[in-house]
């Protein structure tokens, strides 16, 4: 391996092929410089100390049918939880419990059966033909969405009671565009690297980044018309890993602040690698206050974990 | 963010399936800023009206790190690297032990509930003191306060229970020094003497000082800091020394001189000899002669003595009659006997009894004259405690801290066996007597023979309840005293505690923190066991309102001894100032010392009111000058006779 300039990984044995990827490529475009480079980014920095970390959690279940349309209970949560003084307390904080159902595979009279039992109910799709998987997976869907809709709705609330602190989100941006226009000063950290925005010799750049390097910022595409700023950062050495081990995009709004900074803010993201989230698998791209406002969202949660 | 003593909630009770909340244990978690400590005592109250109290017996603090490798990790081994910006999420979890339910049945696990730090009225009830604080006839003695996150709660013995009859007695240990033990009995005796209600009846101390100045200022005033007198006053104990306190010891070897570092002359006036004769020692043979060598034939012999001879006209086969009231009077008896014996030819037996059973208890009583001069008169004086008259509210100390160990048996044995006698009748003076014995281990060992002190004190440890008779006792190892002795006291204090002890089976019960606790206790602080207190209790006391033994020692410095004729002036100065010395040393001059002795004890005895005048009178004319040499022991053994067990 060595031999012919490759790397050793882990090699952990697996049995099945890796679940299906949704969105498997997307757009990007250069903004620092003309192509995809690896720039080192130096010692770990203190991070700011106006800093908050969001992060929200959803969860459903099947709780019966109605013939063949599935009722599904939701669980949607976001909070921030701000960091004074090494310690981090729960400053926002919103959660909603609610059935969903399609609409228009009920009848009036099976609809309002459903809003007596006491919670939310809302619409969502269903497939052109009924089918038992994909209309839990839309309904499950809608559910995303309505997680997304309260991170929005949460970041929202913190930025306008704190407009200069940074706040670092938990996941991409593409829901939260909106609030970038609020603040130059929200990240996206994105620990899972389904949609490749890059293409060739900039991807293995980007991909084979050693530790405390970062990729040169580039522009993805949100939606239809907008972009946000992004590069990558690897936070631990992948080597005997395997690829995506330690490697983490940052996003952030396309300003020319994001890519004069790219390295200040990999830098002091590198010092949130401790303490490490060991209790959770994907310690080495999750940094440990995402973990805290994950674990807060649970130990709120109660009954649905 | 926290507030103290207002109230509010401190913790919660958690309860997992590897850590569920018992009836008697539970574990509950505070922010880490907290005043919750080791000891604290808290309450959980369930909506349902259900109440539980308990108290804090060990804490633990952990964060969210699974093992210490993962720091490692993150500060890439580096323990000077740079400072994580996140503090790990730390939880402060307590275990504490249940002290009271209420209601108290049915008996349930403790609910998973707020809880809160114990106010005055909680830590009355937790302890179940409201019983005997808040009762019609209360008989509450205050040992000391408890406190916790800025509150201050008295906390109370039941007088029942220590004074008897439900139980009695306290014993108290700790290292020396630290552990305040000495320091502690004084300030619960001064708590009983002003706190004990009437209705409870009379009681007296009778204290025996075995530690050099130790308890020889009990009537001076100590010092006290400001803290001191906090205490005192949140526990309505006025911080006085005792105001009748008796002093007794007994005379050095010369006689004259008292035994005592209480021998100030402001303070010798108050200390009355302890002087004993002949009967008041026979009748305690057992405690003189080691049980190991003395057989049935030397108790015979002993009994003969006692019933027979001593304070009776005896006559023996030669022709002489003895009356027999002192060691001098006993030594020309076995003088008679051996001669007569001798001259008699080869008969080794005289009444039935074996010469060399004689010749054993004949050096073995002498021995006793030789080793507890000063306590033992040859010529049949007595000065003694007033056993019949003890006064209610009344301190007696026996200075026995300069006598050797047989002496000091010896005067605890007679003390306490003529305490428990009178008790018995009902005519000591006083219903309850709190015999105070420091150094429990000395007289009381868990190993060694059977002593006749050591059942002694186990039959007060077991009966005394019912006569009125408390022990309190103090011994820096616990493990070191007889276990049943120890065991039946009904109070168990600790101060400062020694580790090496506490890793002893006798302190299983206790959690590790408490133990840690104790092993680190600062002075003035006790752990308090009593019937009423389901779990210890931790308080803090005042220092004793009396004078210390070391600062009573500068302040009033031991006199050196005199010669006998100064001793003698001085005795008499003390207790009447006029006394001329002239005229005194003129009036004893030539006098045979112990007839001085005996009209020095007469006067010091009575008190007259013309102390001089009583002196010399109690002297007498001066009618026989025969020269007799000064110090001359008689108690001389025989060397000539050989006995095998002979000191
Ligand atoms: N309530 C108190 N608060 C603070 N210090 C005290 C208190 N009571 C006593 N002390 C101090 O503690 C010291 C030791 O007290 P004490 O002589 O009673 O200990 P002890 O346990 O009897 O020692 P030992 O085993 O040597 O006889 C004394 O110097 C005294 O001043
Ligand atoms: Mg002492």
């Amino acid at each position: 391996m060595l031999r012919v300039g490759g790397t050793v990984s882990a090699g952990v044995p697996l049995s099945h092929a890796a679940p299906s990827v949704t969105s498997p490529f997307g757009s990007a475009s250069y903004v620092e410089g003309d192509r995809i480079r690896a720039l080192e980014v130096g010692d770990a920095a203190v991070p700011p100390t106006e800093l908050a970390f969001l992060d929200g959690i959803q969860r459903y279940a099947v709780e019966g049918r109605i013939g063949l349309v599935p009722v599904v209970r939701g669980y949607v949560a976001a909070a921030v939880l701000r960091r004074v003084r090494e310690t981090l307390q729960a400053v926002e904080s919103r959660s909603e419990e609610f059935v969903l159902a399609p609409f228009e595979r009920l009848t009036s009279q099976q609809r309002a059966e459903l809003e007596g039992v006491g919670l939310p109910l809302y619409d969502c799709p269903a497939a052109e033909r009924s089918h038992p998987i994909l209309d839990v997976r839309l309904a499950a869907k809608e559910v995303e969405t309505k997680r997304e809709v309260l991170e929005l709705e949460i970041a929202r609330r913190y930025l306008e009671a704190e407009p200069a602190g940074w706040l670092v989100v938990d996941g991409a941006l593409t829901a939260l565009s909106e609030v970038l226009e609020m603040s130059p000063k929200v990240l996206g950290l994105i620990k899972s690297h389904e949609t490749q925005f890059l293409d060739g010799r900039d991807l293995e750049v980007a991909l084979t980044l050693p530790a405390a390097h970062r990729t040169s910022v580039f522009a993805r595409a949100v939606g239809e018309h907008g972009r946000v700023y992004t590069w990558y950062l690897r936070l631990w050495p992948w080597e005997e890993h395997d690829l995506l081990y330690g490697l983490v995009r940052v996003e952030r709004a396309p300003t020319d602040a994001t890519v004069d900074e790219a390295t200040a803010v990999s830098r002091w993201l590198l010092a949130e690698r401790a303490p490490l989230a060991a209790r959770d698998g994907r310690w080495d791209r999750l940094i440990y206050p995402i973990q805290q406002v994950e674990t807060y969202l649970r130990a709120q949660a109660g009954g649905w974990w | 963010m926290i507030r103290l003593g207002d109230g509010g909630p401190v913790g919660r009770v958690v309860a997992t399936e590897a850590l569920p909340a018992g009836p008697h244990q539970f574990h509950f978690w505070t922010a880490t800023a907290t005043p919750v400590g080791i000891g604290a005592i808290v309450r959980v109250d369930e909506e349902a009206g259900r109440t539980v109290y308990a108290v804090v017996v060990d804490g633990r603090a952990y964060s969210d790190l699974a093992t210490p490798l993962h720091e490692v990790v993150a500060a890439e081994g580096d323990p000077a690297g740079t400072r994580a910006p996140t503090r790990r999420t730390e939880v402060r979890l307590w275990t504490a032990a249940v002290l009271r339910h209420v209601p108290e049945e049915p008996v349930q696990p403790v609910p998973l509930a707020e809880v809160r730090l114990a106010t005055d009225e909680d830590v009355e009830a937790a302890l179940r003191m409201d019983a005997y604080v808040r009762s019609e006839q209360p008989s509450a003695i205050p040992v000391g306060v408890y406190r916790a996150g800025g509150l201050t709660a008295p906390v109370s013995l039941d007088a029942e229970f220590l004074l008897g009859p439900e139980s009695a007695h306290l014993n108290i240990n700790g290292v020396s020094g630290l552990a305040t033990k000495t320091s502690a009995v004084e300030f619960i005796l001064a708590s009983i003497f002003q706190r004990l209600p009437m209705q409870k009846g009379t009681v007296a101390a009778v204290c025996f000082n075995v530690k050099g100045p130790d308890l020889c200022f009990l009537d001076q005033p100590g010092e006290l800091a400001d803290a001191d007198r906090e205490l005192y006053a949140a526990l309505g104990i006025e911080p006085r020394p005792f105001d009748r306190v008796h002093y007794y010891a007994p005379f050095k070897v010369d006689g004259v001189n008292l035994n005592t570092l209480r021998s100030h002359p402001d303070l010798l006036g108050s200390v009355q000899p302890l002087v004993w004769g002949l009967r008041e020692v026979l009748n305690f043979h057992e405690v003189l002669l080691n049980r190991d060598d003395i057989d049935a034939k030397a108790d015979a012999f002993l009994d003969f003595l006692a019933d027979r001879v001593v304070e009776r006209e005896f006559r023996d086969e030669w022709g002489n009659t003895h009356r027999v009231r002192s060691f001098a009077d006993l030594e020309r008896l076995f003088r008679c006997i051996f001669d007569g014996l001798e001259q008699a030819g080869r008969s080794d037996v005289w009444r039935t009894h074996h010469v060399a059973t004689i010749r054993k208890v004949r050096n073995r009583l002498l021995n006793i004259s030789t080793r507890c001069k000063g306590l033992v008169t040859d010529d049949g004086t007595v000065s003694d405690l007033p056993f019949g008259q003890l006064e209610d509210r009344a301190v007696y100390v026996l200075d026995v801290a300069g006598m050797d160990q047989l002496g000091q048996d010896l005067v605890f044995t007679r003390v306490v066996s003529m305490l428990r006698e009178h008790l018995e009748r009902g005519d000591l003076g006083v219903e309850h007597v709190i015999v105070f014995v420091d150094e429990l281990n000395k007289y009381a060992p868990s190993d060694g023979p059977e002593t006749y002190v050591k059942k002694m004190l186990l039959d007060i440890s077991e009966r005394g309840r019912y006569l009125g008779l408390v022990l309190f006792a103090a011994q820096q190892f616990r493990s070191q005293v007889h276990r049943r002795i120890v065991g039946n006291a009904g109070t168990v204090v600790f101060g400062r505690m020694d580790m090496d002890e506490l890793a002893t089976p006798g302190y299983q019960v206790l959690s590790p923190a408490t133990k840690i606790k104790l092993a680190t206790l600062p002075k003035g602080e006790l752990m308090v066991r009593h019937p009423h207190f389901t779990q210890p209790v931790f308080v803090r006391f005042p220092r004793p309102p009396v004078l210390s033994g070391p600062v009573g020692l500068k302040q009033f410095p031991p006199a050196a001894d005199l010669p006998f004729e100064e001793a003698v002036v001085r005795q008499l100065a003390a207790l009447d100032r006029r006394v001329s010395s002239a005229r005194i040393k003129d009036s004893i001059a030539g006098r045979r010392e112990d007839d001085v002795r005996r009209a020095l004890l007469a006067t010091k005895r009575t008190r007259p009111e013309d102390v001089v005048g009583f002196f010399m009178a109690s002297l007498g004319p001066a009618v026989s000058r025969e020269p007799i040499g000064r110090g001359e022991s008689v108690a001389r053994p025989l060397r000539s006779v050989e006995d095998p067990y002979a000191t």
